[in-house]
């Protein structure tokens, strides 16, 4: 394999060139009209458009990308997350034009892509899915409503073909329900083209964790430990860890889920990197809610806690050769955090925020990791998801982890467009997050922008000194625009436009 | 200059002495000021201790970001002050409102008809931008009126999309 193409964009593109980079691949780039100043496009080595800004026109045209992996001459696809990585059909496709698939099988993505065939399976194998419908395909509002009744209340509306909370409702009882139906379909058939729906028992309580999954081609199936993904808004996910400190030092459990993960994973004869979601409530028990048979947004926790660089081996596996490690050799060693810094004011309720961002400055320094696709002249746009850069941190111990976070947190500058920056600085000041004590629902429910944790110092005096400086500036040029017959030049500046004039 | 300044109810009362020094409730302190890089990012040197913060003016207050904390600061010089106190308050609960679109996106859906009455915090606009479906609100009772868009139009940031009077 000499050349891969990236059917993506944005930070996780990024990613992907690094990783050719570093064994020595050549890399082409595919991007939309609006992306011709992206770092994907400059960094790669060859570049393609593909159409107008719209994902639709762009990055979801499974054609044009085939196209010009054909023209380009490249080997292999890596379709990042999001857009076509989780659609069995575009990695039929490439299999079909002589491509390698950097992922799993066709019929793994099918089988774990339609939720319905997921649950059927890996129940079938002796894992424990979360009670409500098997959704046999697409039901209609009104069996969607009787089947409710069955399953009880609260419940969630997910879509069929969804992923990252879009097309997903919650719903409390049978009065909101047709509504909420509506809304989902209509999200999910704006986002997937699919408009189906099914219903599913919600876990109240519940913590969100998953395991990273490793298969290669020649049987061996390994899980990297879990990452911990409840703090969510939504149902999308704002900051992950690992490990997971509801886990904590309970080893069996984690080998219990992670063996869990892995027959899951070979129920569908998994191949190359995937993710399986648990639902775990408060007494440990652990329901498979999901495979995600992509790489994940927030693979680097994983790797920075256990040193494995999971997309060179997603291009190893894919190159049919052995996994580099066992199960024994893998290890998790100290903590690490990830932040999805995004592009959304926290104090506006989270409106997505667009603009030229004209000014930034990285966290650097120890135990620190940006995983960025934005630079200053960037513009962030509407037509894609709102992630400027993933902040990830390493500590020796969750505590340093966190403190580092803060210290990361606090020296990122972002100036052009409103950062959710101010929330996770929040999160990290939060007595719950610093004991580990949250669910899925933490965040919506029990956490707020405007109540200030108690033993915060917090510096209104200085925020008074800063605007009225501010204030007292802007006067001063007003004032200044008034006085006439002054000039604004210096002398020197004066007699060279007049000079100037006079040639 | 001296001005009363306000953070979240609380006032201060800061004169601006010269370029260096300004007194803050009745401390003098030496100050040191700077934009960095033309940019709403400003550092200030107060007293030997350093803060940089991000400063946002709003239309009758700054927001400043410090710290992962947010202030709303409202800045009134002497004469504003006099003024306020002989004129009583101009903005009032009664004009119009204008919804402009906070962001770039298409209309998805407008779950209220013209002429029908809202009340605060009822969705007037499901707005879909960067693939999230944006709630847009009703900050106050009223009345919807001039409806300028409908579900499928393509909308800038801050067009103003419909009136609540």
């Amino acid at each position: 394999m000499k050349k891969v193409l990236i059917a993506n964009r944005g930070e996780i593109a990024v990613r992907i060139i690094r990783a050719c980079r570093e064994l020595g691949i050549e890399t082409v780039s595919v991007y939309s009209e609006a992306d011709r100043q992206a770092l994907h496009v400059r960094y790669a080595d060859e570049a393609y458009l593909l159409g107008a800004a719209p994902s639709r026109e762009s990055y979801l045209r499974a054609d044009k990308i085939l196209e010009i992996a054909r023209k380009s001459g490249a080997e292999a696809i890596h379709p990042g997350y999001g857009f076509l990585a989780e659609r069995a059909d575009f990695a039929q496709a490439c299999l079909d034009e002589g491509l390698i698939f950097i992922g799993p099988r066709p019929s793994a993505i099918a089988a774990m892509g339609d939720k319905a065939i997921a649950r059927r399976t890996v129940t079938k194998a002796g894992v424990k899915v979360v009670p409500g419908t098997e959704g046999e395909g697409s039901l209609s509002n009104e069996e969607l409503l009787s089947v409710a009744q069955k399953i009880g209340f609260p419940l969630l509306i997910k879509a069929t073909s969804g992923g990252g909370g879009k097309g997903m409702r919650e719903v409390r009882n049978k009065m909101e329900m047709p509504g909420l139906i509506e809304s989902a379909r209509r999200e999910a058939e704006a986002s997937f083209g699919d408009g189906n729906v099914y219903l599913e028992k919600l876990v109240e309580g519940a913590r969100h964790i998953e395991f990273q999954i490793l298969a290669d081609q020649h049987g061996n199936v390994i899980h990297l430990g879990e990452r911990e993904c409840s703090l969510q808004r939504r149902h999308q996910k704002l900051l992950e860890e690992s490990p997971s400190s509801f886990i904590g030092d309970d080893r069996n459990f984690r080998e219990k889920m992670g063996s869990v993960a892995v027959k899951a994973a070979q129920a569908v004869d998994y191949l190359n990197a995937g993710t399986i979601e648990f639902l775990v409530d408060k007494e440990k028990n652990f329901y498979f809610l999901e495979m995600n048979t992509r790489l994940q947004v927030e693979h680097p926790v994983t790797e920075m806690v256990t040193g494995i660089d999971i997309v060179k081996e997603q291009i190893r596996i894919a190159r049919g050769r052995n996994l580099s490690y066992t199960q024994e050799d893998v290890h998790q060693n100290g903590a690490a955090i990830e932040c999805r810094i995004n592009a959304e004011d926290p104090y506006n309720s989270f409106l997505p925020s667009t603009g030229l961002v004209t000014h930034c400055i990285l966290p650097t320094g120890p135990g620190i990791r940006v995983d960025t696709g934005v630079y200053p002249g960037f513009e962030i746009t509407s037509f894609y998801d709102p992630l400027i850069s993933k902040l990830v941190v390493w500590g020796e111990t969750r505590g340093q982890a966190i403190l580092r976070m803060r210290r990361a947190l606090e020296e990122y500058r972002i100036v052009g467009v409103r950062t959710n920056i101010p929330f996770h600085q929040r999160m990290m000041d939060s007595h719950r997050f610093m004991g580990g004590q949250f669910d899925t629902r933490f965040v919506e429910e029990r956490f707020s922008m405007d109540e200030p944790e108690d033993d915060k110092t917090t510096n209104p005096e200085i925020a008074a000194v800063l605007a009225t400086l501010i204030y007292h500036r802007q006067y001063e040029e007003s004032a200044q625009i008034v006085r006439k017959g002054e000039r604004d030049a210096t002398n020197w500046k004066w007699v060279g436009r007049w000079e100037r004039m006079h040639r | 200059m001296k001005y009363v300044t306000s953070v979240n109810g609380h006032d201060f009362s800061i004169e601006i002495v010269d370029e260096h020094h300004l007194n803050l409730n009745g401390q003098m302190l030496e100050v040191d000021f700077v934009t960095i890089a033309n940019q709403p990012v400003y550092s200030l040197i107060i007293g030997g201790k350093s803060y940089e913060a991000y400063v946002y003016p709003g239309e009758e207050d700054y927001q400043v970001l410090l710290k992962g904390s947010s202030y709303a600061v409202k800045v009134e010089d002497e004469r504003e002050k006099r003024l306020r106190a002989a004129g009583g308050r101009a903005v009032s609960e009664s004009s119009d409102f204008h919804l402009k679109s906070p962001m770039p996106g298409m209309v998805v859906a407008l779950p209220v008809a013209e002429g029908e009455l809202v009340t605060k915090g009822q969705v007037l606009v499901i707005l879909e931008s960067m693939k999230m479906q944006n709630e847009l609100r009703s900050p106050r009772d009223g009345k919807l009126n001039r409806v300028r868009v409908k579900p499928g139009d393509r909308v800038e940031q801050r067009q103003t999309l419909l009136s609540v009077i």
